[in-house]
């Protein structure tokens, strides 16, 4: 049971973004992918749930290749993989009990169950998996605008926990938050992954998040994998980009760990 | 090394060439992907199943969003219209032939024109630009990873919805533009009503309201097509919506004026054809 890339390669037109990468996530684990703008982080996440196909290489969800699976077999795949994007990428027709609803009512989680769910235990299943993200249900009839950003944000964190998927992927899921809503959401997705035992994927820039949450962090640059270590091993690197990275969290780390860090550097 | 350079004059060839090509190139690229996107929604279409309630829920929003502007440009087409062909039919003393005229004129062209470019304005600019958003704030993929076909879920019932909506104001344009006429005819050109009206049939028959439907029907393909299309498609942020809505607004327009004259052709060759191979005569 886990994600593996095998040789994974993808360009967009004379750009290659992703040159012959592979590893494997472990069940239970929280890897961060950490890296620049534009270095493929977000367009690795994309290929766990087939929503962009590699221009060579597999990648196996479970065991099963989701580069060569069929509408329906992709739809499974989806169903166990809640991904959580970079914008809340919440329906604005629909109010927030029926976005959060949305995944239930799907054929391919109605076909997981004996029976499809009936409209109360949709209720409860809904204000249940709210609560689990600090929300209530007096938001229930509020339509995606008229609720602040970082509560869309918890909205679609609900809205991809509802189907109770077996992984978890984040794309960039503090991008655009306050840096006290940046630290909750961070605590969130570490609670979540712990509670939920579910696998966790985070595409982050976000290196203070990463030494906090992350079992381990891998480092893209240049098209390939820079690192792919825990993060003791992390904070003890030599390579220069993941050096610039904990340099910008030092300001912000705990005194011990600060020195941890500068005594490494 | 030695370096070839070709002559002024070859370089201001292969230039004009390439202006002249490149748009005939582009447009062709562009009929393409509409081609292969409505094969698209049309595989969507015909192996899902339970879109009625949302389709009906388009039909009856384009509808009614629409009904205001139809119903203003309805009464002035008409009114129009009727002012230009009573001058030319008064030199000739023709004026008995003004309603058949007319309503010809709005059944066959003006009105499936008329509809499709208030439809194009206001529904398709509004679909490429929500779909648009919807693809470059993730919700479309956010569909998708929820196991739900973002194209029978989003943009089938918005197609059919706006293919099914031109049919409907087209037939409410018709007869408002028949009454903005009749009125114009009665109180500025000084017709009888009744004398307007009885050319009516001899100019309209059941061949010029197919002709007007058919034409209402390729237009609405087309509107419904590319709007969907050029929002589906949409990349890189709001410039990527304003690019798509201004696309489709562009491409709406030259592929609706390219059908009309495949359709005419294409209509009027079979009423030929037919009138040849079974003496079916019809206005």
């Amino acid at each position: 049971m886990s994600i593996r890339f095998e040789s994974l390669s993808k360009s967009f037109g004379p750009k290659t973004v992703l040159k012959n990468v592979s590893f494997e996530v472990s069940t239970g684990e929280i890897l961060f992918i950490l890296g620049k703008s534009g270095m493929g982080k977000s367009v690795t996440l994309k290929h766990i749930v087939g929503v962009m196909k590699p221009d060579e290489g597999r990648v196996f969800v479970d065991g099963d290749d989701v580069t060569q699976l069929d509408d329906n077999g992709l739809a499974d795949v989806r169903r166990k993989c809640g991904m959580v994007f970079q914008h809340p990428a919440l329906l604005d027709s629909l109010n927030v009990y029926q976005n959060v609803s949305f995944g239930l009512r799907t054929p391919q989680y109605t076909r997981s169950l004996p029976r499809p769910l009936t409209e109360e235990e949709i209720r409860t299943k809904v204000t249940e998996t709210l609560r689990l993200v600090n929300l209530g249900t007096d938001i229930f009839d509020r339509y995606p605008p008229e609720i602040s950003y970082g509560m869309q944000k918890r909205v679609s964190l609900a809205r991809t926990l509802a189907p109770g998927p077996t992984y978890l992927l984040f794309d960039e899921p503090t991008t655009g938050l306050d840096p006290i809503t940046t630290n909750a959401v961070n605590d969130l997705i570490f609670e979540l992954s712990r509670k939920l035992k579910v696998t966790s994927v985070v595409v982050s820039h976000d290196m203070q998040c990463a030494l906090k949450i992350a079992d381990r962090v891998l480092v893209l640059d240049q098209a390939g994998i820079l690192a792919l270590q825990t993060v003791p091993e992390i904070k003890r690197s030599r390579e220069p980009l993941i050096r610039d990275f904990l340099a910008e969290t030092l300001a912000l780390l705990p005194p011990e760990e600060r020195a941890e860090l500068e005594a490494h550097s | 090394m030695s370096s070839v350079k070709s002559s002024p004059s070859l370089q201001g060839a292969s230039g004009l060439a390439g202006a002249l090509l490149g748009p005939i190139t582009h447009t062709l690229h562009e009929v393409g992907g509409l081609v292969l996107f409505l094969k698209l929604i049309l595989k969507t279409a015909l192996t899902t199943r339970g879109n009625t309630p949302a389709i009906l829920e388009q039909v009856l929003s384009i509808c009614s969003r629409s009904l205001a502007t139809v119903v203003f440009a309805g009464t002035f087409v008409g009114a129009i219209i009727v002012l230009q062909f009573n001058a030319v039919l008064l030199v000739y003393d023709a004026q008995i032939f003004l309603g058949g005229l007319n309503t010809s004129a709005i059944v066959r062209e003006i009105g499936p024109l008329m509809i499709t470019f208030i439809l194009a304005g206001k529904i398709g600019a509004f679909t490429a630009a929500e779909l648009g958003t919807m693809r470059v704030t993730e919700q479309i993929d956010a569909v998708e990873c929820l196991g739900t076909n973002p194209v029978q879920y989003l943009v089938l019932p918005r197609f059919i919805g706006i293919v099914i909506s031109s049919l409907i104001l087209l037939a409410l344009g018709i007869m408002i533009s028949m009454l903005g006429s009749t009125f114009v005819a009665t109180f500025l050109c000084g017709m009888n009503p009744l004398q307007y009206m009885s050319t009516i049939t001899r100019f309209v028959g059941v061949w010029t309201l197919f002709c007007g439907a058919a034409k209402s029907l390729v237009y609405g393909l087309i509107v419904g097509g590319v709007a969907c299309q050029k929002g589906y498609t949409a990349r890189g942020g709001a410039r990527g919506v304003g690019t798509a809505v201004t696309q489709a607004a562009l491409y709406m327009s030259l592929f609706v004026i390219l059908a009309n004259y495949i359709t005419s052709n294409s209509l009027n060759w079979i009423h030929d054809f037919l009138g040849a191979a079974l003496g079916w005569v019809d206005g």
